[in-house]
């Protein structure tokens, strides 16, 4: 990707600018990571708790670069066969029995088995050409003649062998395919890794990636993703509504409400019209932040001093 | 700026953050593209690229912070410079008026000599006098600390610590030998002369130029104050590390104890790193398309064989047998800390404490934090040692789950107090076990001296060592690891 072609990215501003007209408001450490990982054509890791916006920050990107997302979702068991090519069997099978019948054509009239061999391979290797190969989505990044955005998606669920396939890709942008050869992408992609942190992700792959740790937001940074998402709830309960959501992070839970639950909560308190949140209402809707009937027993009981408390910062 | 960034890289090393060269690189580019008015951003992204995990992201921001906040604090540190100088101007014409009459009378007679020269400045006013003192006054190190010229000031005094190799700097001792050379590198020397010369003169200047020179000095304090607790504090830490892996293991003073575990857990967690790969559960196996078709090639494209992708599976066991009478619990003690540090990359470790007799104790470990396990475990098992017995014991409660996947590690100083050996028990064990470990944390050179059978027991082994520090525990532990894998 050359730096002219895209003045979205041009300077960390015009990317917080950028999107938050796409409705992803980003403090300003998410944006320099996509600035430098731009600069520098490096893939970034993104580690964080779950509905951080993690994965919305790929897809944003690819929104404000007008570019295809290529989504990889790892999980166990994930191989190179799913996550970068595969020969076409079915295809291969049919053409060899297909053209059977040519060879005889072909070998007309040739002198001895030398000759014949000789001819045959002036063919090359038809079934293993870029006609018999399936790209799969890490290939297809490569492909992409403006470049493209590639999601590897919760890469700490994948195994540590493909962890290792990743390598060659991440710092040179190249696949090798053993029978073509090495396949240079056309454009280098940008790069986004996310991990839960389900586990450690190995030396050589956190090298290779800018390193960028998104917690959950500040009050003050989490009413305006609220308003950019659900722009119909009045400032007030918005302000009361996140309030709420971050003292129930401070509990101990066993599942942490997120940025994403904040938004579906606000959803769902502007269907049922509320204007101003009460200890009746927040219990019924409980279930929308919390997604453990654990947590949500645990937090029960605290809701009324909750709500107290955030009422007398007001 | 480069090589203040490389600095800080060092420094950033001694705190315990690992950074490769190419990491290095890299963050030379990220500054290069953020570049450096804006400090905020610069941090970020230099963290990006330096600190891998949360943990050394707090460590990169509280090194950054200390490392940067000089350099970057003298630019705008002349405003307050210059609101300190007056300050010390009063207190200096304070203690004047203090020293009452012979200073007065100084002043005086000063003024009386040199009237037309608008002798506000007595120190050059002195300078007049003196073509030393002129010379002085005129070097760039006095010319900066006249002016009050910060950023010269600083470099000269960067440039003269690293002349000296301040950031070798290790033990707070070392703080005045360091002071002392930098302040000589600047050219105190000239300043510390001409005081002296003032002082036989009896010179107005005296004050003027002492105040100067006591500047210089704490300026040139706080600048090793700062490298010492940048630089030394990572290493002593490193230092410390070093000489407790190596002490003997019941030497070890109680006050350092909990020093101990926390290294045994920073060593277990390197090593859990290093070996961690998750151990392979077996999957059915997918078919392996693309070699059942080659195959399939000699057959005439007739998928005569098919192949699956099967992954192996692996359960490596470890049974770990201790020790814990009066002689050798200290020992046995660390090695269990260490083998369930390590439980993340070991999960089936079953642990047997004996003296006279022995017993599982793995349960322990499941319901107390390895600690309090511990304790337990020299409470319940100590006495004197019966190794014969305990074999005995071991063999009735494990032989049927020992098999070519079961590595014994037995920790112990073999002294049967010349009870029977019962080797015979070990070589089966040794026979049926893929490997057989013992660790003695008596040196190699008491083995066999006195009751100690361990040339007869040491025959049954796969290997044997000598265990008494961390070091060597770290060593075996590693061996473990990568042969189990």
């Amino acid at each position: 990707m050359n730096t002219e072609d895209f003045p979205q990215l041009e300077s960390v501003e015009r990317i917080i600018e950028g999107f938050e007209s796409y409705g992803y408001i980003c403090s300003r450490k998410i944006a320099t990571a996509v600035f430098l990982a731009f600069q520098l054509r490096k893939p970034i890791l993104v580690e964080g708790p779950p509905g951080v916006g993690k994965t919305e920050l790929a897809k944003t990107t690819s929104e404000l670069l007008s570019l295809p997302l290529i989504r990889l979702q790892c999980y166990e068991g994930l191989d190179e066969a799913k996550a970068l090519y595969e020969w076409k069997y079915g295809k291969q099978l049919l053409y060899t029995q297909v053209l059977k019948e040519k060879l005889g054509d072909l070998l007309q009239g040739a002198q001895g088995l030398a000759e014949s061999v000789e001819r045959l391979h002036k063919f090359g290797d038809i079934f293993y050409s870029e006609d018999f190969l399936e790209p799969r989505p890490l290939l297809k990044a490569m492909q992409q003649d403006k470049g493209a955005i590639l999601l590897i998606d919760e890469v700490d669920k994948s195994d540590y062998e493909f962890e290792s396939l990743l390598l060659e890709i991440l710092s040179d942008y190249q696949v090798s395919i053993p029978e073509i050869g090495t396949v240079q992408a056309r454009t280098s992609p940008m790069v986004f890794l996310t991990s839960n942190n389900t586990r450690d992700i190995s030396d050589a792959l956190k090298r290779r990636c800018l390193h960028l740790y998104i917690p959950f937001p500040s009050v003050e940074l989490e009413e305006r993703i609220v308003r950019s998402r659900v722009p119909d709830v009045d400032e007030s309960l918005r302000h009361q509504l996140v309030q709420f959501v971050h003292s129930l992070r401070e509990l101990d839970l066993k599942k942490t409400p997120a940025i994403s639950e904040t938004i579906d909560w606000a959803r769902s308190l502007l269907l049922l019209h509320t204007e101003e949140l009460d200890e009746e209402l927040v219990r019924s809707t409980l279930n929308v932040l919390l997604k453990f009937e654990d947590d949500i027993e645990s937090a029960e009981s605290e809701v009324r001093t909750m709500l107290r408390s955030n009422t007398g910062d007001n | 700026m480069q090589t203040s960034l490389v600095n800080f890289i060092q420094v950033l090393r001694s705190h315990d953050v690992r950074i490769s060269p190419a990491e290095t690189l890299d963050a030379m580019d990220v500054a290069d593209a953020l570049g450096y008015s804006d400090r905020n951003q610069l941090r970020d992204g230099l963290a990006m690229t330096l600190a891998k995990t949360p943990h050394e992201e707090a460590v990169f921001m509280q090194c950054f912070d200390r490392y940067f906040s000089h350099k970057l604090a003298d630019l705008s540190d002349s405003s307050q410079a210059e609101d300190a100088q007056p300050e010390a101007g009063e207190t200096n014409a304070d203690s004047q008026t203090a020293d009452g009459e012979s200073g007065e009378a100084a002043g005086d007679g000063e003024s009386y000599e040199q009237d037309g020269s608008a002798g506000d400045n007595p120190l050059a006013d002195a300078a007049g006098d003196s073509p030393e003192l002129q010379q002085l006054l005129d070097s760039s190190l006095m010319q900066s600390l006249m002016n009050n010229d910060r950023n010269a000031l600083s470099m000269a005094m960067s440039q003269a610590a690293a002349k000296v190799g301040l950031n070798q700097i290790e033990m707070f001792t070392q703080k005045g030998q360091f002071s002392r050379k930098i302040l000589d590198e600047l050219g105190e020397a000239h300043i510390r002369q001409a005081v002296i010369e003032l002082e036989r003169a009896n010179s107005p200047a005296l004050d003027e130029l002492r105040r100067y020179r006591d500047m210089l000095r704490e300026q040139v304090r706080d600048l090793v104050d700062r490298e010492y607790l940048l630089h030394a504090e990572g290493r002593n830490q490193q230092f410390m590390d070093d000489i407790l892996s190596k002490t003997r293991l019941n030497n070890i003073e109680h006050h350092y104890q909990q020093k101990v575990q926390a290294l045994v857990q920073k060593m277990a967690r390197k090593l859990a790193a290093r070996y961690g790969r998750k151990r392979k559960t077996t999957r059915r196996g997918q078919l392996n398309m693309a070699r059942t078709i080659r195959k399939g090639v000699a057959t005439d494209g007739v998928l005569f064989n098919t192949y699956f992708r099967q992954v192996s599976r692996d359960k490596p066991q470890v049974l770990a047998v201790c020790d814990v009478s009066g002689s050798v619990a200290a020992y046995a003690k660390f090695l269990l800390m260490f083998l369930y540090a390590v439980q993340d990359v070991l999960p089936r470790v079953r642990s047997f404490a004996f003296s006279n007799h022995l017993g599982e104790v793995s349960g322990l470990f499941d319901e107390h934090p390895v600690e309090r396990a511990v304790e337990l475990v020299n409470w319940q098992y100590g006495g004197a040692t019966d190794y014969g017995g305990s074999l005995e014991d071991f063999a009735r409660l494990t032989m049927d789950d020992i098999n070519t996947q079961t590595t014994v590690i037995i920790l112990g100083d073999a002294r049967n107090n010349r009870g029977e050996p019962r080797l015979d028990i070990l070589q089966s064990i040794y026979q049926r076990a893929k490997q057989v470990i013992w660790l003695n944390p008596e040196s190699r050179k008491a083995w066999g001296t006195g009751d100690s059978e361990m040339p007869r027991y040491q025959s049954a082994c796969h290997f044997a060592a000598e265990c008494n520090n961390l070091k060597q525990l770290e060593r075996i532990i590693e061996q473990l690891l990568k042969s189990t894998r």
